[in-house]
C-alpha cells in the first residue's frame, strides 16, 4: 500500500514515543497513523490505497482535522492533501534530501500559530457614511442639480466620476488599514503576508504567524480595528497550523 | 451582529479550510492527481476556527451564536 503523508514534525522523542502519541489520533477513514523518522524530523503517515483518495469536501475537512490533532501535540509543517509516496524508503529518502529545509521551516514555526484576517467592505454603507459625514468632501454627491444639464451624457460622467473617486478613496483606506495593522503586528513580533483587493468586497486578505501566547493580543487588536472602522467587517480565522508559512521546494 | 455576518463567516470557514488543505502546505514532487468532487459551501462545524471577533468571543465563553438574535 502507498503512504499518505500528513505532516512533517520536529521531535526529540524516539520513534516509539512518537508513535505512542500518534496512536490516539486517526487518519482519514480511521486509518492508523505512524511516523517515519530521520534524526530530529519525522513524517506522519498512514497506509492508503491511492485509488480511493478523492479530494472532496469531506476528505479535505477530515484531513484538516487530522493535521490539527497532530499539531496539538507537535510542532509541524502540513503537507498538501494528496501527498502520497510508494514506500517508507521513498519517504526516508525525501526527508533526507530536504532535511535542512524542513529543519529551518520547523524552527521558524515553533510555538507559533497562523491566523487569517479578512477585511470586507460594504461600499454602499461607506458611501452613505461619507455623504453624511464629509459634506461631500470627495465629491460623491451628484452635481447634476447644480448644473441644470440633466443629460444622459452628464449622468454618465457623474456616475463614472463618483466611481473613480470612491475607488481612490477605498484604495487609500485599504493602505491606511494595512499600515495600521502592520504597525500593531510589529509590536507582537508577528510575520504577516497581505493581499489587497482580492475582490470588490474583500479589500484585505492577510495571513499572520504569531507566537501562540500572543493570540489574545491579536484578538484585542482586531476588535480595536473593528471598533475603529465600523463600516468595515473584520473576520479573523484561526488558530491554524502554519499552512501559509511553508517555504520548501521539495527535491 | 446581523445574521448574514454569521452566515458569511460559516461559508468563509469552509473556504479557509479547503484553501489551506488543497492549496497550501508542502507540495511533493510527483503528487498524485486526485479526483475533485463538487465542493459546496455547507458549514460542517469542524471546530471553532473562524468568526468575527465578537462571535469568537461568544463561542469561547460558551454562549450560543444565536443567543442574542431570538428572531433568527
Amino acid at each position: 500500500m502507498e503512504k499518505m503523508i500528513y505532516a512533517t514534525l520536529s521531535s526529540n522523542k524516539n520513534i516509539d514515543e512518537i508513535n505512542g502519541l500518534l496512536s490516539s489520533i486517526k487518519g482519514i477513514s480511521g486509518a492508523d497513523l505512524y511516523s517515519v523518522k530521520l534524526d530530529e524530523i519525522s513524517a506522519v503517515v498512514c497506509d492508503i490505497n491511492k485509488i480511493e483518495v478523492v479530494a472532496d469536501k469531506e476528505n479535505a475537512i477530515e484531513y484538516a482535522e487530522v493535521i490539527e490533532n497532530i499539531w496539538n501535540q507537535f510542532t509541524l509543517i502540513p503537507m498538501r492533501f494528496g501527498s502520497i509516496l510508494d514506500s517508507k524508503d521513498a519517504i526516508s529518502n525525501m526527508l533526507s534530501k530536504n532535511y535542512s529545509e524542513f529543519k529551518d521551516n520547523l524552527l521558524k514555526v515553533e510555538n507559533k500559530c497562523e491566523f487569517g484576517l479578512k477585511v470586507f467592505c460594504d461600499s454602499e454603507k461607506i458611501i452613505a457614511e461619507l455623504k453624511e459625514n464629509s459634506n461631500n468632501e470627495i465629491g460623491l454627491t451628484p452635481s447634476i442639480e447644480n448644473e441644470n444639464t440633466n443629460s444622459v451624457f452628464r449622468n454618465y460622467i457623474d456616475k463614472k466620476l463618483k466611481e473613480h473617486r470612491f475607488e481612490e478613496f477605498l484604495l487609500s483606506l485599504v493602505d491606511t488599514v494595512i499600515n495600521e495593522i502592520t504597525k500593531q503586528l510589529e509590536n507582537l513580533n508577528a510575520i504577516n503576508k497581505f493581499k489587497k483587493m482580492s475582490s470588490a468586497t474583500n479589500i484585505v486578505d492577510a495571513y499572520i504567524l504569531i507566537e501562540k501566547e500572543n493570540k489574545n493580543e491579536l484578538l484585542k487588536m482586531v476588535k480595536h480595528f473593528q471598533n475603529q472602522y465600523p463600516s468595515l467587517n473584520f473576520i479573523l480565522t484561526g488558530p491554524w497550523p502554519p499552512y501559509n508559512f511553508v517555504e520548501i521546494n521539495i527535491k | 451582529m446581523p445574521n448574514n455576518v454569521i452566515d458569511q463567516s460559516k461559508d468563509i470557514t469552509i473556504l479557509e479550510v479547503l484553501d489551506r488543505v488543497l492549496n497550501k502546505g508542502v507540495i511533493l514532487t510527483g503528487d498524485i492527481v486526485i479526483s475533485v468532487a463538487d465542493i459546496d459551501l455547507v458549514y460542517l462545524g469542524v471546530k471553532l476556527m473562524l468568526s468575527s471577533v465578537e462571535t469568537m468571543e461568544k463561542l469561547k465563553s460558551g454562549q450560543s451564536l444565536t443567543e442574542n438574535y431570538p428572531n433568527n
